[in-house]
């Protein structure tokens, strides 16, 4: 059947109308049983490997009792900063010594915490990957343009260390970048920045990133550092919790035009 | 087309894809089942609760019995995956992606591509998984990886394993199927990709839909695709290919997790072409049902299954 230009017109009116739907609202489709039961050979295969999954991921960690989430649109990424605190911690921890910057990004960090006792299987979920964290010297012009970067291009990547402020409108926006304490950066001086392997690498958001210089690659991975947190918490008998927003202030005309991919400083 | 013509037409559609299929008297006509995942993601196990309109949805085990009624129910059938197999459980961080490869090889499938996640422990690892998979006891055959955009050139133990396209014959019917991979930059950290280049995938896929049109002569054209099904103008993908590759009819789609009922239609210079994709995890089973008779495409319809449990 050589589809007359109608009946064309017509299948992309419907697949555009069904598409629309969300998903799991039914149209014509009928599934060959409404329940489907498990294929007990399948079944078979897989049972030995999830009783291994189930006895290592299962482990408890932490206790933490409002979770930590990535934030809905608008909100600050608190789940992000915890990670990167843990970054910046474990970074200090390896070099020996201060780290004044770390940034990680957020479209890494997979899935959000959810209130309650924390399991090996949901770090894993949060970082299901086999990132790296690696130490970099920057100076204080490259920090400044590391956030300014983040900002630009994705609202503010997860960040330890540095406090930024937008002021104004899309059109004429100002910027101020300090650190955490509020004291100013110095653009001269050279400072150590903890961040993964793949954004040193030049992945994602900040290619000023790239220039880093004297690498250090750890060897540890981000899971397992933030897997040595969680232990060192429940060892001490303390809650995981949130650390406090206010690290990316961004007004929400700004926020939305960066969205939009149509803000600049 | 009036009302009660496009209704019947409907009902045409709907007979084809969900009751079983004849069998072809005329030797040059067929018809051929295309059940297809996408973008997988190690989720060997269905979602839990707390997963939003998926929970519960999904799994290997329930996969496999889908499979097997679809199977006694039709014809011929092709199973394929668009990529992204691995990546997002436990299970792929303990099994380092090699129990996936093997449950697929359990299933029957017929072939899959590799997307951006397939990489994420880097080609050696990659290629540990494919092995694992080829040297199981089973008797379902290895499943081959395709992919045309791909330049293993400094990854020869890849390359050995990856063919630009395959062809596979059933009764009255001759199918083509190749894939194409999304640009590392980005995607994919340096070291993990170590020795392969990537090509735009539209100039590396012309020739191939060409080849398999007019040499090898066959009927129907799949790609599989983990570019993405609307990078609004950013990157290649999925809804623009058919005005840029003449001669597919149907591209089985991954990497942005979209969610289709039913295959979006796209008028191209040789009919249409029918673009598919099914969510991720393995929520979905798509299935696109394809009639051709004397090298033309007589009816083609599809819909995206729930793996229900």
């Amino acid at each position: 059947m050589k589809p007359k230009p109608a009946s064309v017109l017509l299948s992309i009116l419907l697949s555009v109308s069904l598409m629309a739907q969300p998903p799991g609202t039914k149209a014509e489709v009928v599934p060959v049983t409404a329940l489907i039961p498990e294929d007990a050979e399948i079944q078979k295969v897989i049972a030995p490997f999830a009783a291994e999954i189930k006895a290592s991921f299962d482990l408890p960690l932490v206790q933490a009792p409002q979770g930590l989430f990535r934030g809905r649109r608008g909100e600050e990424n608190l789940l992000g900063y915890w990670v990167s605190d843990v970054m910046r911690g474990a970074a200090e921890a390896v070099t020996g010594r201060p780290v004044r910057l770390a940034i990680t990004n957020a479209g890494g960090l997979r899935s959000n915490l959810r209130p309650g006792l924390l399991k090996v299987a949901d770090i894993y979920e949060l970082m299901p990957f086999e990132n790296e964290l690696v130490v970099i010297e920057l100076n204080g012009a490259e920090v400044i343009q590391v956030v300014k970067e983040s900002i630009v291009r994705r609202g503010g990547e997860p960040c330890s260390g540095v406090k930024a402020v937008v002021q104004g409108t899309p059109e004429a926006a100002t910027l101020t970048i300090t650190w955490a304490d509020g004291t100013p950066i110095d653009p001269a001086a050279t400072v150590k920045v903890a961040t993964s392997d793949y954004l040193y690498g030049g992945g994602d958001s900040i290619p000023t990133l790239k220039k880093g210089r004297k690498p250090f690659t750890t060897g540890l991975t981000l899971r397992q550092i933030l897997l040595d947190e969680c232990g060192r918490l429940a060892k001490e008998k303390k809650d995981l919790v949130a650390p406090a927003p206010g690290r990316y202030t961004i007004p929400v005309p700004i926020q939305e035009a960066i969205r939009d991919k149509k803000f600049k400083f | 087309m009036d009302r009660r013509d496009f209704i019947a037409s409907l009902g045409v559609a709907a007979v084809a894809s969900h009751l079983p299929l004849w069998a072809a008297e005329d030797p040059s006509s067929g018809r051929i089942t295309l059940l297809h995942t996408n973008d997988t993601h190690s989720h060997i196990e269905p979602f839990g609760p707390g997963n939003g309109p998926i929970s519960g949805l999904g799994g290997v085990a329930r996969r496999a019995t889908l499979l097997r009624q679809l199977r006694q129910q039709l014809g011929s059938v092709l199973l394929l995956d668009a990529g992204d197999t691995f990546q997002g459980t436990p299970y792929f961080n303990r099994y380092k992606g090699r129990l996936d490869y093997q449950l697929m090889r359990m299933l029957g499938y017929d072939a899959g591509t590799l997307g951006n996640h397939d990489f994420d422990n880097g080609v050696g690892m990659l290629v540990e998984a494919m092995e694992s998979m080829e040297q199981l006891q089973h008797s379902s055959p290895p499943f081959a990886f395709v992919n045309c955009n791909f330049d293993f050139k400094g990854a020869p133990d890849l390359g050995r394993r990856v063919q630009p396209y395959l062809i596979r014959e059933f009764p009255g019917l001759r199918v083509g199927i190749t894939g194409a991979g999304v640009a590392f930059a980005g995607l994919v950290a340096p070291k993990n990709h170590e020795g392969i280049g990537w090509k735009d995938p539209y100039e590396s896929l012309r020739p191939v839909v060409q080849r398999l049109r007019e040499v090898d002569k066959v009927d129907l054209v799949v790609v599989l695709s983990h570019l993405g099904y609307d990078m609004k103008g950013a990157a290649p993908d999925d809804l623009q290919m058919p005005g840029r590759v003449a001669g597919i009819d149907a591209i089985i789609g991954g990497h942005s997790h979209t969610f289709l009922e039913t295959p979006t239609r796209v008028p191209q210079a040789r009919g249409e072409t029918l673009i598919f994709q099914v969510g991720f995890g393995g929520v979905n089973l798509g299935r696109m049902d394809f009639a051709v008779a004397r090298g033309t495409i007589r009816s083609a319809s599809g819909s995206s299954m729930p793996v229900l449990g």
